[in-house]
């Protein structure tokens, strides 16, 4: 392919992407699923966090949107791809001149537009009703669109099966999503957890996620040394190459590298179900 | 081979595990035809119609539309099509105009094109007053046109239609007709799946026969049903205090077959207006009357039988056999 046509062929693939993230925008935003799994669930789980003594909301704010972003942006997926399949309107998609990625670019970025809004109305919120302060406002939004991409390409890895209801993704998948929301530090601050816990902590992708946004929010900065002293030799070491992980630039690093790490797979895997004629 | 061919298939094949759903197939169809996919459910038609728009990778073979691969040209194969599943798969969240421009977007038409288009095509398919309403409120015909309506909306050059008239009323029936009659007119080619021989036969310049996966036989209508000339029958209501019908109509001279449906009689025979004559006379002659009279052509179903060798229910339990043993829920599964 010419350098010109890869171009107008990039372009317009964008523009499709675009085109589909508009469309179940205006289709699934609203829809029973969506509203169940990606807003009302993260807010029922934060209520409780909230309701810790010395608890505020600028202090919980950072777990919020940690969770609105991890379970919003990895919902929009196993809600939106089911029902496409069911009503077969997502092989009109694979049926038009789209690429396999366009389309499930489109449906990522449905997840990180609908993160964004809800995030963008949580602090609106808490800046206005409950005197919030956002100690790095840029930060914030990069951490939000960051956490939100990889999680909606996880979510887009969970759906890459024949499933046609949304219930038969979500709840498996919710066996691993609850695990990695108690050991990210969300609900439990990480440096009041078990070492081997904290150190197992670095494994979720929503660790990365709560420490950037932590930073975005609240502006501080832990020290990794405090973290590591109890931990044994071989996981101190582990952490020493980790211990990057708490500047927010390497967190934001670390959440692209997700990005790719969940999409490419959920690429392949959607590719085989398209070959097997799921 | 011929060069003016719009689709081509050679050994195109479909496996799942041990089943064998599409066996190594042939298809021809020049540009500008009509060309009829006739066979039970379970055939191998609708695998094939996904295998030749993309959907579907085969396990063998090649498919070329308008001369682009299938397999390694997807792009430009997805450029030259509009297909039209067995399902109307339409947003109903969205309105008619909606669906219509989200179709065209993805296909990046520039805005007054697609508008100019889609009026177009509003008007065709009658569905100008229905435009701005939902489609979750439109009726089954009014959505089935409408998905035929988003197929053409960036004018393809070859239009894949998989059942498009089943469960549709006379009216809307006609109407979807009318316009593949046109749109062929127009030079478009239109693959169409049906299991309705009278369809076929109406619409279609060829028509395949699928049995179990593989072609049975590939020919213009006419000839085939010339094939089949001799499951013509005659349908009869006969009224009357005669208590078994059945033995003397097949006592009739030139019957060969009489099977009871309902409240009528069906009379298998070569030789229709003999066949007429002699029930009038029957009917006569035991002091019955004639409710109604009907020469019938030889059904799918006939035609199945005639090709084949089996019965087309046979065919199909076989298949819903063979894919029951591949599923995985098998073990679970109450359709026994």
């Amino acid at each position: 392919m010419r350098g010109e046509d890869l171009l107008r062929r990039i372009g317009r693939e964008l523009t499709q992407a675009w085109v589909i993230l508009v469309q179940d925008a205006r289709t699934y935003y609203l829809s029973t699923p969506m509203i169940m799994w990606g807003l009302l669930m993260p807010f029922f789980l934060f209520l409780p966090s909230l309701m810790q003594e010395e608890m505020t909301l600028q202090k919980a704010m950072p777990s919020l949107l940690a969770m609105i972003t991890f379970l919003s942006a990895s919902s929009t997926g196993p809600v939106i791809l089911p029902l496409e399949r069911r009503a077969g309107t997502y092989d009109r998609l694979l049926a038009a001149p789209v690429s396999l990625v366009t389309v499930l670019l489109g449906k990522s970025l449905v997840g990180v537009v609908f993160c964004l809004a809800v995030s963008v109305i949580s602090v609106a919120v808490g800046l206005i009703f409950f005197d919030v302060h956002i100690a790095r406002p840029g930060l914030l939004v990069a951490g939000v669109f960051m956490s939100s991409l990889a999680f909606s390409a996880l979510g887009i890895l969970f759906v890459s099966g024949s499933a046609q209801s949304p219930g038969r993704v979500m709840m498996p998948t919710m066996l691993l999503r609850w695990p990695l929301l108690f050991i990210s530090g969300v609900f439990i601050p990480r440096d009041r957890m078990a070492p081997w816990l904290r150190a197992l902590s670095y494994l979720s992708p929503l660790t990365y996620a709560q420490d950037v946004l932590t930073h975005a929010v609240l502006g501080s900065v832990r020290q990794v040394t405090e973290i590591i002293k109890p931990c044994g030799r071989v996981i101190e070491d582990y952490l020493l190459v980790m211990a990057g992980v708490h500047n927010p630039l390497l967190d934001l690093a670390i959440l692209l590298c997700l990005v790719v790490l969940f999409f490419l797979p959920a690429l392949r895997l959607h590719h085989r179900s398209q070959r097997l004629g799921y | 081979m011929n060069d003016d061919c719009a689709i081509r298939a050679s050994n195109l094949t479909k496996v799942y595990g041990d089943l064998v759903a599409v066996d190594h197939i042939d298809i021809e169809v020049h540009t500008g035809e009509i060309f009829g996919f006739l066979g039970p459910n379970g055939s191998g038609k609708t695998t094939t119609v996904r295998m030749l728009t993309t959907l579907l990778e085969p396990t063998e073979g090649t498919a070329l539309i308008n001369g682009y691969d299938v397999c390694r040209q997807r792009y430009q194969v997805k450029q030259q099509f509009g297909l039209v599943p067995e399902e109307s798969n339409v947003y109903t969240a969205l309105s008619t105009w909606d669906n219509l421009m989200y179709t065209a977007r993805l296909y990046c038409m520039p805005r007054g094109e697609r508008e100019r288009r889609a009026c177009e095509l509003l008007a065709l398919f009658a569905l100008e007053d229905k435009r701005d309403v939902k489609v979750q409120f439109l009726s089954k015909g009014m959505r089935r046109r409408l998905t035929v309506a988003m197929a053409l909306i960036h004018r393809p050059p070859v239009l894949f239609l998989d059942e498009p008239l089943i469960g549709l009323d006379v009216h809307c029936a006609q109407l979807i007709k009318a316009q593949i009659r046109q749109l062929n007119a127009e030079g478009t080619t239109i693959f169409v799946t049906t299991h309705q021989i009278e369809v076929a036969n109406q619409l279609c310049d060829q028509v395949a026969i699928m049995d179990l996966g593989r072609i049975a036989a590939v020919d213009r209508p006419e000839r085939l049903k010339r094939a089949f000339q001799s499951v013509q029958s005659v349908e009869v209501a006969l009224d009357g205090q005669e208590t078994d019908q059945h033995e003397g109509l097949k006592a009739l001279p030139g019957v060969t077959e009489v099977l009871k449906q309902g409240d009528k009689v069906r009379l298998y025979t070569a030789d229709p207006s003999a066949v007429i004559e002699e029930v009038v006379g029957y009917a006569r002659s035991q002091g019955l009357h004639v409710l109604s009279l009907n020469t019938l052509g030889p059904s799918l179903e006939d035609a199945f039988l005639a090709i084949t060798g089996q019965p087309m229910a046979a065919a199909q339990a076989r298949f819903h056999r063979e894919a029951c043993r591949e599923c995985p829920m098998r073990d679970t599964c109450d359709r026994g």
